[in-house]
């Protein structure tokens, strides 16, 4: 045991990536380590054979239906519903070669990562499901975009504020974000960092702290 | 070994043993086509992961559609050699769904937790037994304490934090994550070993 607890220690990293794959780690740690995975080769072997070790219980995962999400995947990812194949079918065989080449053209410009546009996303959600924001974040123009996706805006005589909560833990105040939809300038957003929003008194939190959590969830990349 | 016995493990080692990884190869080459099938062919399963740790649904079909837009994304960082096609996903799966779960706000994952423990699912745990290494872990987590092997289960099927393994068991935080060391370093002294 005495090696497990010792983090300089070998076992102290499969250790970790033990309790990483069995889930248990508190959020700053997991994104410390999923930090850790993108350049650490080494790390990673230890992460995936745990995932090997484990798998054998994924069979207890029983299946669930799940509703079709593919066109709302799939504009989220090639920025178009492509609605039923066959009528596009049938448009692009109306209206002949230079348009299928046309389409060849954009397939191949939305394959390619874009150069603008968000490339850091977060979905913000409450337990219950009552409010739900998404978030773009564009980390050339440093412009982050909140949308409210569900649920109402804030009562009279409060606002919803956003906050940024890096690994210190310390919630970073950012803009009110009570609009349906709003962008701000905010420097330095990366994934690993969750994007909280609170309600608050009209104005803003009153002493720079949240007043009353709502939703969160943990910036990512594309 | 019978003919057909060899047969059959000759078309095993081919191409279609895994059909999910041979999706994933055509998705990493942008093949749309090759998306809507693995979606076809994998959403049931990774719904039922999302569903299973998130406690429900509305939230499991958000997590579901950031997962599979990761698949995409992704898709060209999976290799066939090291991970079958299923493993792959579903660990892509459980790390975002174990991410959402883990950056609730305090006070809401506290009654989620309970919630979990009131409903506690039984699971046929006996599909383990059909496969080899399903067998083997299995047969690994029998040779640790019920309450043990329990606390492993909730913690990689269920998404349960440390807090709330130590409130559903009743040992202090430490002890369970003592509990859960020594049990991953039993796991594995028994499954190399």
């Amino acid at each position: 045991m005495s090696d497990a607890d010792d983090p300089q220690a070998p076992e102290g990293d499969d250790m970790l990536a033990a309790e990483y794959v069995l889930g248990t780690l508190p959020l700053p740690e997991r994104l410390a380590v999923q930090r850790r995975l993108r350049n650490d080769d080494a790390f990673a072997a230890r992460v995936a054979a745990w995932e090997d070790r484990l798998a054998a219980l994924n069979d207890s995962y029983a299946e669930a239906p799940a509703p079709d999400l593919l066109p709302a995947i799939e504009a989220r990812l090639f920025g178009v519903a492509p609605r039923r194949p066959s009528r596009l079918r049938l448009w692009l065989g109306a209206l002949g070669g230079a348009v299928v080449a046309l389409a060849l053209v954009a397939i191949v410009l939305v394959s390619v990562p874009l150069p603008q546009g968000p490339t850091y996303v977060a979905t913000l959600t409450a337990t219950d499901q009552a409010v739900v924001f998404k978030a773009g974040y564009d980390p050339a123009t440093e412009t982050l975009t909140l949308t409210r996706t569900a649920g109402p805006g804030p009562a009279a005589g409060h606002d919803y504020q956003l906050w940024s909560i890096g690994a210190d833990g310390v919630p970073k105040p950012l803009g009110l974000v009570s609009a349906p939809q709003d962008s701000q300038h905010v420097p330095g957003l990366a994934p690993g960092i969750v994007l909280a929003v609170s309600v608050e008194p009209a104005g803003g939190s009153p002493n720079g702290k949240p007043t009353q959590a709502l939703a969160a969830g943990p910036i990512t990349a594309l | 070994m019978g003919l057909d016995a060899e047969r059959a493990n000759a078309t095993m080692s081919g191409m279609t043993d895994d059909p999910v990884a041979d999706m994933l190869i055509r998705v990493a080459a942008q093949d749309r086509a090759a998306f809507r099938a693995l979606y076809s062919a994998a959403s049931a399963k990774l719904m039922g992961v999302c569903l299973r740790i998130l406690g429900n649904r509305a939230e499991a079909e958000e997590a579901l559609q950031e997962v599979f837009t990761r698949v995409w994304v992704n898709a060209a960082r999976f290799d066939a050699g090291k991970a079958r096609g299923m493993t792959w996903l579903i660990s892509i799966a459980r790390n975002h769904a174990i991410d959402r779960l883990r950056s609730r706000p305090a006070t809401m994952a506290d009654e989620d937790a309970l919630q979990s423990v009131a409903d506690p699912q039984p699971r046929a745990e006996t599909v383990l037994a059909a496969r080899g290494e399903a067998r083997r872990i299995a047969a690994c987590l029998d040779t640790l304490d019920p309450d043990r092997s329990a606390a492993v289960k909730g913690a990689y099927l269920d998404g349960l934090s440390y807090q709330e393994l130590a409130e559903r068991f009743a040992v202090p935080l430490n002890t369970m994550r003592t509990w859960l060391r020594r049990s991953l370093l039993s796991l594995k002294e028994c499954m190399d070993g």
